[in-house]
């Protein structure tokens, strides 16, 4: 692991820890319902500063805490052209399955490639460590992925021009 | 399959059902479509006995001017060509059943891939007269020693083949005193097909300098035409359409011409390359699939793996009465 990579995910893994203590909380605006006040964001009193950590200007972190949930989304690294569209077809990928993911948001905020978002319901039915090295393992993970697919790319385009080429002789 | 084959399977599977010694005679009415555009069209107008075979061809007109009909009369000479062919189709001959009762299996199995072979002779035309050209210029004004950045000197007049082969995509064949070039041009619809195409360009470039030294050099030139058919292209942006076009030269030394095995070998190549590499994009998204279809699933895990352990554990519980009821997660 590099060596920005190690602080920027503790830092990350602490913050969430911090923000993620959420209760059940109704809403004060219309009698019986009870919604993520971090999406709604019609109470301010209740809403948290949010908090950007970043470790260069390609990847950065937003993690919006409230009373009962907290909003955290992921900009991924894309160097160039074609990591950007790897990652655009794999963040569409996760989020065509929302449904199974329980947390993640099915459209990421603007500026942000994926969200997720943690109500006190996942807190209540899911341990709160596992969920923030879940958190943490997604971003370890997708840059690897993203690199790993990249050069598969790379290196399936260089097999198919050497298998075509190689029968002109 | 890695490699796309020149003939169409479909049309040797029909033929060498019909050639078989206990086909029984029926009628057919059969059409079988294969790479640009191309059609094929399996009849039996007459009698069931005889089989008429026609081809479509998006770039017939073209093919024509480049003598086509003399290498197919070549190549199917014992077969009857139509001078007329069927409505609609660009060419038709007759296969009669009866002249091939007697003919033994390896003759059958030949005709059979022969006739499937048959757009790859079409597209042979323009490629062969670009050879035979090569071969008069080359006679003409032998190959300068001196000539070390081996720089095309050929006068810009020397005629350039054009093949308008799909909508909007056109194959250009220039031969030179010691050169054949062959240039395609392709459009891509997709954003994300362009951005893989770039990759894959790159390699097939590099790829003769790494290890394939005996391939043809390829060159490859976004929206920019090369300089052999810039007179030919004049705008090469396409503005009705928005469409940006890529264009990729094959440079083909005498080495892939010299002889007439290893000029065919090319020919039923170098035409497939569109095929194949529009094939190779898509079969490049599809594994890239797979790995994203993989690694979700394993997120999956580590996020079940998240979840209380309570919900795991038996639903049902029994009253001390023994009435069951079931825990709601």
């Amino acid at each position: 692991m590099s060596q920005t990579l190690r602080p920027y995910l503790t830092a990350v893994r602490f913050s969430l820890n911090a923000a993620l203590c959420v209760e059940n909380f109704s809403s004060q605006i219309v009698e019986r319902h009870n919604y993520p006040e971090v999406e709604n964001k019609k109470t301010k009193e209740i809403l948290l500063n949010p908090l950007v950590i970043s470790r260069n200007e390609n990847e950065h972190v937003l993690i919006e805490p409230s009373i009962n949930s907290v909003r955290i989304s992921i900009k991924i690294k894309q160097s160039d052209e074609i990591e950007h569209i790897l990652v655009d077809k794999f963040t569409r990928f996760l989020t065509k399955r929302a449904e199974n993911f329980l947390i993640l948001r099915r459209a990421p905020i603007k500026g942000y490639d994926i969200s997720f978002l943690l109500t006190n319901y996942h807190n209540e039915i899911m341990m709160k460590h596992k969920l923030v090295d879940f958190i943490i393992e997604f971003m370890e993970d997708v840059d690897k992925e993203i690199s790993e697919m990249k050069l598969f790319l790379n290196s399936r385009a260089r097999f198919v021009a050497e298998a075509y080429l190689s029968v002109f002789d | 399959m890695l490699q796309l084959d020149a003939k169409n399977l479909l049309v040797e599977d029909a033929f060498l059902e019909a050639f078989d010694t206990d086909y029984v005679p029926a009628t057919l009415d059969r059409i079988i479509t294969d790479f640009d555009f191309t059609t094929y069209h399996i009849s039996t107008p007459e009698s069931k006995e005889k089989l008429l075979f026609s081809i479509n061809i998006k770039c017939w007109n073209d093919l024509v001017k480049y003598g086509v009909f003399q290498i197919l009369k070549d190549k199917y000479d014992e077969l009857i060509i139509l001078t007329e062919p069927e409505a609609g189709w660009n060419f038709s001959l007759y296969v009669d059943l009866t002249q091939f009762k007697l003919a033994n299996n390896e003759n059958k199995k030949e005709l059979a891939s022969r006739l499937s072979l048959l757009k790859s002779h079409c597209f042979s035309a323009p490629f062969y007269k670009a050879f035979n050209r090569h071969d008069i210029l080359a006679a003409e004004g032998p190959v300068d020693p001196n000539n070390i950045y081996g720089e095309d000197i050929s006068t810009v007049t020397e005629e350039v083949f054009v093949l308008n082969y799909r909508d909007s995509e056109v194959i250009y064949i220039k031969p030179s005193n010691d050169r054949v070039t062959v240039i395609f041009s392709t459009v891509f619809r997709d954003e994300t097909d362009k951005v893989f195409s770039k990759v894959f360009l790159q390699e097939f470039s590099d790829a003769r300098k790494r290890s394939i030294q005996t391939a043809p050099q390829v060159i490859n030139s976004h929206r920019e035409p090369p300089l052999e058919i810039r007179n030919l292209t004049s705008n090469p942006f396409n503005e009705t359409t928005g469409e940006e076009k890529t264009y990729i030269t094959f440079v083909l030394f005498p080495r892939h011409f010299s002889s007439v095995d290893v000029r065919w070998n090319t020919i039923q190549h170098i035409q497939l390359f569109r095929s194949y590499f529009h094939y190779h994009i898509k079969i490049v998204k599809c594994f890239l699939h797979q790995r994203m279809r993989y690694r979700v699933s394993e997120f999956m895990k580590v996020l079940n793996r998240a979840r209380q352990d309570s919900i795991d554990e038996e639903k049902e519980r029994k009253t001390v009465s023994g009435r069951r009821f079931e825990l709601r997660s």
